[in-house]
């Protein structure tokens, strides 16, 4: 044993003890990589999938049909007061002839003789979306209000549906969040424990030289140093794992956000926020670990 | 810019350790120690007795500034204890020598080296600070041969005690503030421990320590401190006469 007070005798003690015990030093340091690389991953795909707008197929839209024999002027003014009532985002109209020319496009149809109907049977027709995020209730009041509107024959629109989305989108949001608190519980006991793992060791040491009067600062270091290099090695293995499990997942979490018409940025991770990743990490080990120290000398 | 305690001085005995009116409560329990005045001299041998829970231990480790008390002041060479920074409370415990209850040895480290930690916290090289160790460990009688580089854990309590005592004396400090002295020795041992401690104290060192006594049995008389000692009673954190 010995006991110095340069930095370097710190830091080879910080060294030498922590490698000490390299089956708990691994599996300390591998479980906090672990912790921060998934709420690392968790982040990263916050941040691509901002801004978080709700693709078109989760919002609620409902078909208005419009009387017939209208004429354009009568459809504009439909189509104003259709954007008039409350929570409608957008309306589009669709034509009844560009309608009936799509419908005997289908095979099926046309083999029915669809093509040979006159006089077009089907009603001009809107399609109006509400806003994203509304509640069923306030967008059944809406469609309810919808159908008051002159010359609107009738509303399609199926309550059902939008109400099992709805709870399922808020079952989701939930969740989310459930996840986000367990990870960052977990990030912070995985930061502590790794920060503290060789601190907590040497309690009785630190209070043999605390009652020896060693200089504060001095004690601690070792401790500080240790934390720090802990949380260096976990973060420097967390962004390991996380770069590597970002490109593995990035085609399938593209091609998924495609289908599904949402955001999915391409943005790659800049290439110093590893460096500052690491850097922060280990600023964060030296300062619990520190107070860790200070703590384990007052009891 | 603060200057820090200065000890030798055996010319004049002026006051070394002042308590006024010192107070130490941890939370609503009983306080430890209740308005506490004391005065201690250069060079002088205070011998506190009290039984158990008396509040002697507390009294000692707020003289080390191990503990701050809930009220009161205590100075010692002129300082105020409770207003010094951990820096400079560390230096002055540097220019003490402890001896805490059981010793707090570190266990797996052999008995030159846990009391040459002292001489090496102190800033002593690494070979004159294991010379100080077996100088200070052989004048208490201490088989080095034996048991020099033993680890702590397997000694007895009467030897954990001498190494203890070893590394309070080991940077010849000024002040020797030792809890429970005795209480681990035997007779024999127990005179040869007083004697050195008084040789310490007669040049010039100021000691307080304190023992635990039955309050149901007359401590003996004479006892094993010196003469020239002054006792003081503990009872329920109260100074007797």
């Amino acid at each position: 044993m010995n006991y110095t007070t340069s930095r370097l005798s710190a830091l080879r003690e910080a060294l030498r003890r922590t490698l000490a015990r390299p089956v708990a030093y691994v599996l300390v340091v591998g479980s906090t990589a672990l912790v921060f690389s998934a709420l690392a991953l968790g982040v990263l795909a916050l941040w691509r999938v901002l801004p978080m707008d709700a693709p078109p197929w989760m919002r609620p839209e409902a078909l208005v049909l419009a009387a017939g024999a209208e004429g354009e002027n009568d459809l504009a003014a439909t189509r104003t007061a259709l954007r008039q009532v409350g929570l409608v985002a957008s309306v589009d109209f669709i034509g009844r002839d560009a309608a009936l020319s799509e419908l005997a496009q289908r095979k099926s149809l046309a083999m029915i003789g669809l093509n040979e109907l006159r006089p077009n049977p089907l009603p001009d027709a809107f399609v109006v979306r509400f806003a994203a995020g509304a509640t069923p209730d306030a967008v059944e009041a809406a469609v309810a209000e919808l159908r008051k509107v002159k010359s609107v024959d009738s509303v399609e629109y199926q309550p059902d549906a939008y109400r099992k989305l709805s709870v399922l989108a808020q079952l989701a949001g939930r969740l989310s969040l459930l996840l986000a608190a367990s990870l960052a519980a977990a990030l912070v006991i995985g930061v502590a424990l790794a920060a503290t793992f060789w601190a907590r060791l040497d309690r009785e040491e630190m209070r043999v030289l605390h009652l020896l009067g060693a200089d504060p600062s001095t004690m601690r270091r070792p401790y500080v140093y240790a934390g720090a290099i802990n949380l260096v090695v976990a973060a420097a293995l967390a962004w390991w794992i996380l770069t590597s499990t970002a490109g593995w997942l990035e085609p399938a979490i593209a091609n998924l956000a495609q289908q599904y018409s949402l955001h999915w940025a391409q943005n790659p991770l800049p290439q110093w926020s590893g460096a500052v990743f690491c850097l922060g990490m280990g600023l964060l080990g030296a300062v619990l670990a520190s107070v860790s120290a200070r703590l384990a000398a007052r009891r | 810019m603060r200057t820090e305690p200065q000890f030798a001085d055996p010319g004049n005995p002026s006051p070394l350790l002042v308590l006024e009116r010192v107070e130490k409560r941890y939370g609503a329990f009983r306080p430890a120690l209740v308005s506490v005045d004391l005065t201690v001299r250069r060079g002088e041998f205070l011998v506190i007795l009290g039984p158990g829970d008396s509040g002697k231990s507390v009294l000692l480790r707020m003289l080390a500034g191990l503990e701050a008390p809930s009220g009161g002041t205590i100075r010692i060479a002129g300082e105020d204890l409770t207003r010094m920074r951990p820096g400079a409370l560390a230096h002055l415990r540097r220019s003490m020598g402890i001896l805490p209850p059981g010793g707090s040895l570190l266990d797996r480290r052999s008995v030159v080296e846990n009391v040459a930690l002292a001489a090496w916290v102190a800033g002593t090289a690494h070979e004159e600070g294991v010379r100080r160790a077996r100088a200070a460990l052989g004048l208490l009688g201490f088989d080095l041969d034996r048991y020099g580089g033993a680890p702590c854990a397997q000694l007895a309590s009467g030897q954990r005690q001498c190494v203890a005592l070893a590394r309070a004396l080991v940077n010849r400090p000024a002040l020797l503030l030792l809890d429970d002295l005795v209480a681990p020795l035997d007779a024999t041992s127990a005179a040869r421990v007083m004697k050195v401690v008084d040789q310490f104290s007669e040049a010039g060192v100021t000691v307080v320590a304190s023992m635990r006594v039955d309050t149901s049995v007359a401590p003996p008389e004479p006892g094993p401190w010196p003469a020239r000692a002054r006792v003081l009673r503990l009872l329920d954190g109260k100074i007797g006469a």
